[in-house]
């Protein structure tokens, strides 16, 4: 496996982290519960972006990985 | 008047009365009432079964007796809630009898409790032996109520510097295989959400006997049919999971990687996600 393709796997299960802080940010009852995953979808949020940069950088290096 | 005419009238006016009277005297469990409470209570008891067997002949006098005992009491209630030494001399004062984990002989004395009494008290609340009270009380209930020795108590989660999430009450919004509008209007949520959910388990609505929703919005069912294995809810701790693995991969990626800016930005987001673990453990895990 390549780190590419690697990367592409954490990034995805990020993103599925994230989905499901978005879904209770939605529906918590609690205030400080609420705010907590609020705060933890921004913080997921910016680790996300960075790391689709880095992926670009990578397909950039090796393109004949590119899309897998 | 026929006399079992009169008996019939007579006891079912006076159980109406009765009935009116207990329930606007209060809110207290008997097991919890002063003793002079309790033989007030006694006496209302016993006047309105004279009264209703004709024992007491004349109506109207029993009533005057009754009503002595029925209104002195709200009237006493009422003075103690207005005056804190009325307060002490209607319904008295607790007693201290273990202080600094040494029994008060003289205050047990007071209180006319012997050591036997004392004993079977404490061991009521659990304290079997004397070395592990600090601190007892009698009430004027008669009850003992107790304070163990720091070391004896049972652990907090504040003793062990841990956060805990606030937990506020479930609410069920399904009950019998009925949704309750009411409670899930409350939560916010509405019978789309539930039918969703109740999808996602794969159970039908009329098989749901009891469903709560808890603080963080998530549904726990109980179903009429026992046979049937339901999968708990573990998103919680999946979400957690999938957290510390992607976290476990940064840091893998800053050691395996040759670019210095990639290592720093890789090092830097694990260090983030690890910040992240902790502030939601509390909410994920428990």
């Amino acid at each position: 496996m390549t780190v590419g393709s690697q990367v592409k796997q954490t990034l995805a299960s990020l993103k599925g982290a994230q989905g499901t802080l978005r879904m209770y940010a939605l529906q918590a009852q609690d205030e400080k519960e609420k705010n907590a995953y609020t705060e933890a979808l921004e913080t997921t949020n910016d680790v996300i972006k960075d790391l689709e940069n880095r992926l670009k950088t990578l397909e950039f290096e090796e393109p004949q990985f590119k899309g897998y | 008047m026929k006399e079992w005419m009169e008996i019939l009238i007579r006891s079912l006016g006076l159980f109406f009365l009765a009935f009116f009277f207990v329930r606007i005297m209060g809110k207290k469990h008997p097991g919890k009432m002063s003793t002079f409470q309790l033989v007030n209570y006694i006496v209302i008891a016993i006047l309105t079964a004279l009264i209703a067997a004709k024992v007491i002949p004349s109506f109207r006098l029993g009533l005057v007796a009754l009503a002595v005992w029925i209104f002195m009491p709200m009237l006493m209630d009422f003075l103690a809630i207005k005056s804190k030494i009325l307060h002490g001399l209607i319904h008295g004062k607790e007693t201290v009898v273990i202080k600094k984990g040494k029994i008060m002989e003289e205050n047990l004395k007071k209180a006319k409790l012997t050591g036997e009494e004392l004993i079977r008290e404490l061991r009521a609340k659990n304290a079997f032996s004397l070395a592990d009270v600090e601190f007892a009380v009698l009430e004027n209930t008669g009850e003992v109520n107790v304070v163990m020795k720091n070391d004896k108590k049972p652990v907090t989660a504040h003793d062990l510097g841990q956060k805990v999430a606030p937990q506020t009450e479930p609410q069920t919004i399904i009950l019998d295989g009925n949704i309750l509008y009411d409670a899930l209007n409350n939560f916010g949520l509405n019978e789309g959400w539930v039918k969703t959910q109740l999808k996602g388990m794969g159970v039908d609505l009329t098989n749901v006997f009891i469903g709560q929703v808890d603080s963080s919005g998530d549904l726990y069912i109980d179903l009429f049919d026992d046979m049937i294995q339901l999968p708990q809810p573990t998103v919680k701790e999946m979400l957690y999971a999938s957290i510390e693995k992607s976290q476990a991969d940064f840091m893998k990626y800053a050691l395996e990687t040759k670019d210095e800016k990639a290592k720093k930005m890789y090092a830097d987001n694990a260090r983030k996600l690890e910040t992240l673990m902790k502030e939601l453990e509390t909410y994920l895990l428990h």
